[in-house]
């Protein structure tokens, strides 16, 4: 399985991180004995009047894409503007989970591409991302959502990804903090089982495409708020996407010209586009996450419940990381609710009954763009220059890299790369939603 | 050695009742209400834990609640807050993280490397081989600092409240007790919730005039009906609308519980959490804050050390002085930070203080080093109500910020510091205030309810908020020290960490806190956040409020995951016959909330007696909705893509209804009872949600329609009588007419069945044998099924489950909504094109579902590519595929479908499937690849007609 | 927890009422083109401000409503009118 990854990585160039510079154990040896600092790892930057191509939102999902465009394209006079600090959004919220389990070939294509990409990211960006391959448990507690899991399991084989249904037996040797008994007032019947899914620090990945684009040249610029798209001609009143092409961006530091603009935010999508006057099929839910006092690990694996709403794994500081299914209102406010924990904390003890003097420490929330088919909205748009990388939903964070790469293939080409295509804003008007909906489960 | 002191007054213990517990195995005395640290303080420890990267060995630091080197394991409850828990008879105590033992703990060789393992080395290394990441991950996870989790630990009684208290006043000090009493006087009823096992605050550790005012106050407000006390509880989260989260540690029957309190108005009175200083060994044990000290002597009768130095920047670290003296403790330095005397560091063994270094140069001998350097305002509550904290420099401290809504008011030192006489005189204040807004947020929400409150009362005008004014006093900025120390002591962050980190660029607050994981331990940064912004502001060289800090997220005082989950209230549901079953030897399934038959012990024999004699089955949990008025069959023509409006008294329709998407939603048949009576039944799991879909059509699109709904699922019990012999077996039980003329096949007739009156009857056929469905009212089903059984026996009348139900139904074809369709299913993908009638005005999803027929719409854009329905039958009788297994293009791995339904048919006795494929796979004899679950592949073949067995339906219509 | 301004019922838990989204405005369907079907199925303003949605009061009247809620602060204003022709969730 290893080295079918290495294989299909692609070209592999030198990496963008040189000399001095690269994080290694010499250089922590080395400076530890210095007392010297290691060098910033981006750069501030007065904002330019023109770039080539501008992507608005520094996480995950725009950071990837503009070191990609670096690295894989040559194209170098990028900025990259956030509201805020680099990931601080989604990309700084989430439970960091990994995996490539889904339920359509497209679907499978996609975010194995992802986990590909994650398991040589240490090396690639000279940065310890911390991908722990845990193994990744679907428990299902209904006939019918027994029979998804075998739906996801058959068609993640026939992809080539390691799945499969296994029974309450093979989930308890698994996982032995897990109640499989019958006894319970909704049995596990089995899980989806997916090996080389797991968790990796998330904070890491966005530092790290950070550093390697702000070292490839790319400009990052935190505290910078787009607060308008400029589109000449189109008809920006309709609120269809009434055409037009983008000529710039104007933000709180000033003004910029540029021919391309990439919407990579999430929580803010349909602001942004609206700027350019386009209408996305996005409503934004908050999805809350808590975490616990750390404890001696003792959960080895990633364990969901999509009929309990409920996931969960354990850090290497031995903290409990739980999140459930988005709040069930819209709103842009990210403040937690009580409700949540209450019952993100019952139905944990149900899956987990010996936890219960656990404390919870804090939790938080962050913003997701829902789309109606659990599936983003990738590609052009009706207005030239202007390009989406949005709707991620509670899936995000693990398709950032996979995200990256074929989002700057597709402004570097002016095409749309195959992996992607099936994400495109068209297919709502087209009535082609993804087979991800298919199965609607929750909590990714 | 014992370091106990003579009884002293004001000293909480009560030395006539000694409690003995253990700690890592030996034995140690305390007395009832120490806590755990102070008994073990008395009786001599010193080190109560290892840090977590360098396992340097921890002291007490705060000596209470907060304090991060005093959490340690008791039983099998990791974690415990043993400054805070009240020691009891037989805990069996023990320290956490070190190992073999906290005296010689192996992983303090990491100290010697700490320079090497700055916060964020692990970024920086362990990156190749990337194969071996998973056992350096082993070993850092060795490094986990917290407690152990027992997984056998029992589940214990945990429990919930909810409370509508007018007034909640967080924390019971000085100015929280002043509150309370106001509030209750002017008429509120109030909750006030202490976090310490007593009320008073820092009252108690104040002297004689101090301890005898806080007695009046508390004897006040234990003595005020309106006043309901919570002690060892705190206010922990503030969410919408005041609704409060308290966590009521101390309870006589559960081991902890959540209180949901919608308090009209909160008053935040948490007083001040005291701040440690930066430098270097401010870590070593024998280092502490003034509260510690005070509380260690005046509460607990211990003393802390022999000889101490005190640095003092206001008037806490003066009254430790006297204590210390009072207590005995030769203070052989006063430092006075108030005139720019400071301390740069200790010296010692890792494990006790030896001397410390002044900033003048001098070193003094000493074993405990007490500092007083400031102050924190615990504004955690007020940001979760919208505030956001201000710098204020003159006193050294974030304060309020002013933006609060009306219903959430602050007091005491949160706000300002002043005498006692001022934080009461505010404290009453704020009480009155608060108590006189909740009577105006009760009227209004009785105004918003129909009939609460007569529209004739007026709602009283919003009084002024006239208090006192309490100022933050000044205070000198004492944060770091010239040389560096722990900031962050659960996360052992030295401010060293800090300055790297944002020279490395990670120079925002939230940036650096997640870069060091400093504030991210287990006090959520109390103690460690204005710390962190003032070293982060001193690498900038920007002020603290440029800097600003990080956002104060719930929970404020963590809460077992017990306690949030409270008790299980999830009900199951059962029909009135379920007795019976039990008593019959059913297995029983769960569906949805519903407990039924799978079966009775051979399903096969089931379905084979349904098909030969007649069988009965209980269907109570089928969804069943009344409908009536005028206006139904425009309804029924909205919801359903075929037609009702000519639907005749007792004639019985089956309908498919579709989303606006055109996606198939439900399924179900209608029968119309009566003129204006209809009774329409939908899946089980659909029962809801069909029912709040129709009235959303009647209440937004129609409201001009004559139709009322009721749902009536439980209000009647539903048994299916099926079988060649069903029609014969039922005469014998109703007054109704059966005979095939007078009761044909899809009609409805009301009369009674076994005495019962007001039964409901339907001529259909699920299962594909001539059935009836009796529909009787739910208290009477069991004699209905008594009698059913009783007057049936030479007939062989049985009764048979949901799988065999389910056996049948896939026999003749019919597909299950959900399970045969799934959510991108549109309707001509049943086969069912022709319940589509394109020719009405207009139902649920009729453009899309023009458009699919049409072949696609104006794009094109669907049409080949959408799967159907269809009957499949595997070459190999006996082989039963799993459900979903995929089907493929013969030697490739491109999927053109899946079986969604299979079964070893006992009737036909083969496999007999249902499935979804592509178009270029839908035509009859069509030989389809399958790969079953273990990868290798067989074949099947399509069928012309989704009914494996009596397509033409000839047994139905007998 | 908020507290939803039900119109019958007074402010209730929004545990006690489902959230049914942007109130949308439903094309006449015998002569709506795809686009205009389809941007009322999927497509949303999602905006950052005052917004009219629809709730559904199911623990208590059994009413479906509008209210207009600032997505930001959470406010509520009571919508002034009942469904508007054609209004619907």
């Amino acid at each position: 399985m290893t080295t079918m990854r290495m294989l299909t990585t692609g070209i592999r160039r030198r990496s963008a991180v040189s000399g001095s510079a690269r994080y290694s154990a010499a250089g922590l040896i080395k400076r530890g004995i210095t007392g010297e600092s290691w060098p910033r790892a981006w750069r501030d930057h007065e904002l330019k009047s023109s770039y080539d191509v501008v992507i608005i939102g520094a996480g995950v999902h725009g950071l990837a894409a503009a070191y990609y465009l670096a690295a894989n394209h040559g194209i170098t006079n990028v900025a990259v503007l956030d509201k805020g600090y680099v990931g601080g959004g989604g990309s700084g919220r989430n439970t960091a989970i990994v995996r490539s389990n889904y339920l359509t070939p497209e679907g499978v294509a996609f975010y194995d591409r992802s986990l590909t990409l994650y398991n040589t990211m240490a090396g690639d960006l000279n940065i310890n991302v911390m991908f722990s391959e845990r193994g990744h448990l679907t428990l299902a507690h209904t006939d019918s959502a027994l029979r998804t899991m075998r739906w996801r399991a058959e068609v993640n084989k026939l992809q080539g990804i390691d799945s499969n249904v296994i029974g309450p037996d093979e989930i308890k040797a698994l996982t032995p903090s897990l109640d499989t008994s019958a006894n319970t007032r909704y049995p596990i019947l089995g899980a989806l089982y997916h090996p080389p899914g797991g968790t990796i620090r998330h904070d890491a990945v966005n530092w790290g495409y950070a550093r390697a684009a702000n070292a490839l040249g790319v400009q990052i610029h935190q505290n910078t708020e787009v607060t308008d798209i400029v589109v000449v001609g189109g008809e920006r009143e309709s609120g269809r996407g009434g055409g037009g092409r983008v000529t710039g961006v104007r933000t709180t530091r000033g003004d910029i010209a540029t021919p391309i603009v990439l919407n990579a935010t999430a929580g803010w999508a349909s602001l942004i586009a609206a700027m350019a006057g386009v209408r996305l099929p996005i409503t934004t839910h908050p999805l809350q996450a808590a975490v616990t006092e750390p404890v001696k690990v003792f959960l080895p694996t990633v364990v969901v419940s999509g009929s309990l709403h409920v996931y969960v794994s354990q850090t290497d500081r031995g903290e409990l990381v739980f999140g459930a299914s988005v709040d069930p209102f819209a709103t842009y406010d990210m403040r937690g609710s009580l409700d949540f924990t209450e019952e993100l904390a019952g139905h944990v003890l149900e899956l987990m009954p010996g936890i219960s003097k656990m404390r919870l420490l804090r939790q938080w929330a962050g913003l997701c763009d829902m789309t109606p088919d659990y599936s983003p909205v990738m590609g052009f748009t009706p207005v030239e220059g202007f390009l989406s990388d949005v709707g991620w939903g509670t899936y995000g964070f693990k398709a950032g890299p996979v995200s990256g790469e074929q989002m700057a293939e597709c402004i570097a080409t002016g095409r749309t790369p195959k992996l992607i295509a099936p994400f495109a804003l068209e297919r709502f008007t087209a009535g082609q939603l993804v087979g991800e909906k298919g199965a609607a489960a929750v909590g990714h | 050695m014992s370091r106990r002191l003579p009884p002293r007054a004001g000293e909480v213990i009560d030395r006539n009742e000694p409690v003995r517990f253990t700690w890592n195995g030996a034995e140690v005395t305390g007395y009832r209400r120490d806590t755990i640290v102070s008994a073990l303080a008395g009786a001599g420890e010193r080190i109560f834990s290892r840090s977590m990267k360098y396992h340097r060995p921890r002291g007490i630091l705060t000596a209470d609640y907060w304090d991060p080197n005093c959490r340690l394991q008791v039983g099998d409850e990791p974690n415990v807050r043993a400054a805070h828990r009240l020691v009891d008879h037989g805990m069996a105590v023990s320290a956490q993280n070190a190992w073999p033992s906290l005296d010689f703990d192996v992983r303090a060789a990491n100290n010697a490397v700490s320079r090497f393992l700055t916060a964020g080395f692990y970024y920086k290394t362990f990156m190749k081989p990337a194969r071996l990441w998973p056992a350096y991950e082993r070993v850092l996870a060795t490094f986990a600092p917290g407690g152990t989790v027992d997984l056998d630990t029992p589940h214990g009684y945990y429990d919930k409240r909810y409370a509508h208290p007018d007034v909640v006043v967080a924390g019971g000090g000085p100015a929280g007790l002043a509150a309370a009493l106001a509030a209750a006087d002017t008429g509120a009823r109030v909750m006030l919730v202490e976090h310490d096992h007593r009320l008073g605050g820092h009252l108690l550790i104040g002297g004689g005039g101090d301890r005898a005012a806080a007695a009046e106050l508390v004897s006040a407000v234990t003595d005020h009906p309106a006043i309901e006390v919570l002690l060892d509880s705190t206010v922990t989260g503030r969410y919408d609308d005041n609704w409060t989260a308290i966590v009521q540690r101390s309870h006589p029957v559960a081991v902890e519980r959540l209180i949901k309190a919608r308090a009209k108005v909160l008053v935040v009175a948490p007083g001040l959490i005291e701040r440690p200083y930066v430098f270097g060994g401010n870590d070593r044990p024998g280092v502490m804050l003034s509260g510690a000290a005070r509380r260690l002597i005046e509460l607990y009768s211990i003393k802390p050390g022999d000889r101490a130095v005190v640095l003092s920047g206001n008037t806490s670290g003066d009254a430790a002085v006297r204590s210390l003296e009072s207590a005995g403790v030769q203070v052989v330095r006063v430092v006075d930070a108030r005139i720019g005397e400071t301390v740069v560091a200790t010296h010692g063994s890792p494990k006790r203080v030896e001397a410390v270094e002044l900033a003048d140069g001098t070193t003094v001998d000493a074993d405990l080093l007490v500092t007083a350097i400031g102050w924190t305002a615990p504004t955690s509550l007020l940001n979760m109500a919208g505030d956001r904290p201000v710098y204020d420099e003159a006193a050294a401290r974030f304060v309020p910020g002013g933006r609060l809504p009306d219903t959430v008011l602050a007091t005491g030192g949160l706000v300002g510091d002043g005498s006692l006489d001022e934080l009461v005189a505010h404290g009453r204040a704020t009480g009155e205030l608060a108590a006189r807004r909740a009577a105006i947020v009760k009227a209004t929400l009785q105004a918003a309810t129909a009939r609460a409150r007569p529209p004739s009362e007026p709602i009283p005008e919003p009084p002024a908020d006239d208090r006192p004014v309490l100022h933050p006093a000044p205070h000198p900025p004492l944060f770091r020290s010239a040389s560096h120390g722990i900031v962050d002591y659960s996360e052992d962050v030295n401010s060293k960490d800090l300055v790297a980190a944002a020279a490395e660029g990670y120079d925002s607050v939230e940036l650096i806190k997640r870069f060091t994981t400093s504030t991210m331990g287990p006090e959520q940064g109390k103690l460690e956040t204005v710390n962190t912004v003032a070293v982060l502001a001193e690498a900038r060289g920007e002020s603290i409020g440029e800097v600003g800090t990080t956002v104060w997220r719930p929970p404020f005082a963590p809460i077992t995951l017990g306690a949030l989950g409270g008790r299980v209230f999830e009900p199951t549901r059962v029909s009135s016959i379920h007795a019976w079953h039990e008593a019959n030897g059913m297995t029983p399934i769960l569906a949805g909330q519903w407990i039924r038959p799978e079966h009775y012990g051979d399903p096969a024999a089931e379905v084979l007696n349904v098909r030969t004699n007649v069988g009965i089955i209980d269907v109570t949990p089928l969804g069943k909705l009344d409908l009536r008025g005028a206006d139904v069959p425009r309804l029924l023509n909205l919801l359903y893509t075929n037609k009702w409006m000519q639907l005749p008294v007792g004639g019985v329709r089956y309908g498919v209804m579709c989303a606006e998407d055109g996606v198939v939603m439900d399924d179900g048949v209608t029968g119309r009872l009566g003129d204006d009576r209809y009774l329409m039944t939908t899946t089980s799991s659909g029962e809801g949600t069909v029912w709040e879909w129709a009235e959303n059509w009647l209440q937004t699109l129609h409201p001009e329609w004559d139709v009322v709904i009721t749902p009536v699922t439980t209000a009647f019990t539903s048994i299916n009588v099926a079988g060649p012999r069903s029609r014969e077996l039922l005469g014998r039980l109703t007054d109704v007419d059966l005979s095939p003329d007078a009761f044909g096949y899809m009609n409805v007739r009301l009369g009674s069945v076994a005495g019962v009156d007001g039964s409901i009857m339907w001529r259909i056929g699920f299962t594909g044998e001539l059935s009836y469905e009796l529909h009787v009212p739910a208290g009477h089903g069991l004699t209905v099924w008594e009698a059913l059984l009783d007057r049936g026996a030479d007939l062989g009348v049985a009764p048979f489950g949901l799988e065999a139900q389910r056996i049948m139904r896939l026999e003749k074809g019919h597909f299950i909504v959900g399970q045969d369709t799934d959510g991108l299913t549109r309707m001509p993908s049943t086969g069912l094109e022709a319940l589509i009638r394109l020719d009405k005005d207009d139902f649920a999803g009729k453009p899309e579902l023009a458009w699919a027929l049409d072949g696609g719409d104006a794009d094109g854009a669907v049409g080949p590519a959408v799967p159907r329905i269809v009957a499949i039958q595997p070459t190999d009788p006996n082989l039963v595929p799993a459900e979903a297994c995929q089907v493929v293009r013969a030697g490739t791995n491109e999927i053109v479908g899946r079986i969604t339904s299979s079964r070893f048919s006992p009737t036909l006795e083969r496999s007999i499937c249902l499935g979804q494929v592509l178009p270029e796979a839908t035509a009859a004899g069509t030989v389809l690849t399958v790969v079953l679950t273990d990868g290798t592949r067989t074949t099947a073949t399509v069928m012309a007609h989704h009914a494996h067995f009596d397509p033409e339906g000839a047994r139905l219509r007998v | 927890m908020l507290l939803v301004p039900c119109p019958h019922c007074g402010p209730r838990n929004a545990a006690d009422l489902r959230y049914l989204g942007e109130t949308t405005v439903r094309p006449d369907p015998s002569s709506a083109d795809p686009d205009a079907w389809r941007s009322y199925l999927y497509l949303r303003d999602n905006p950052a401000g005052w917004l009219t949605e629809t709730w559904y009061c199911r623990s208590g009247c059994r009413r479906y409503f509008t209210l207009e809620r600032h997505t930001v602060t959470n406010e509520f204003r009571q919508s002034p009118l009942p469904f508007a022709k054609g209004e619907r969730s």
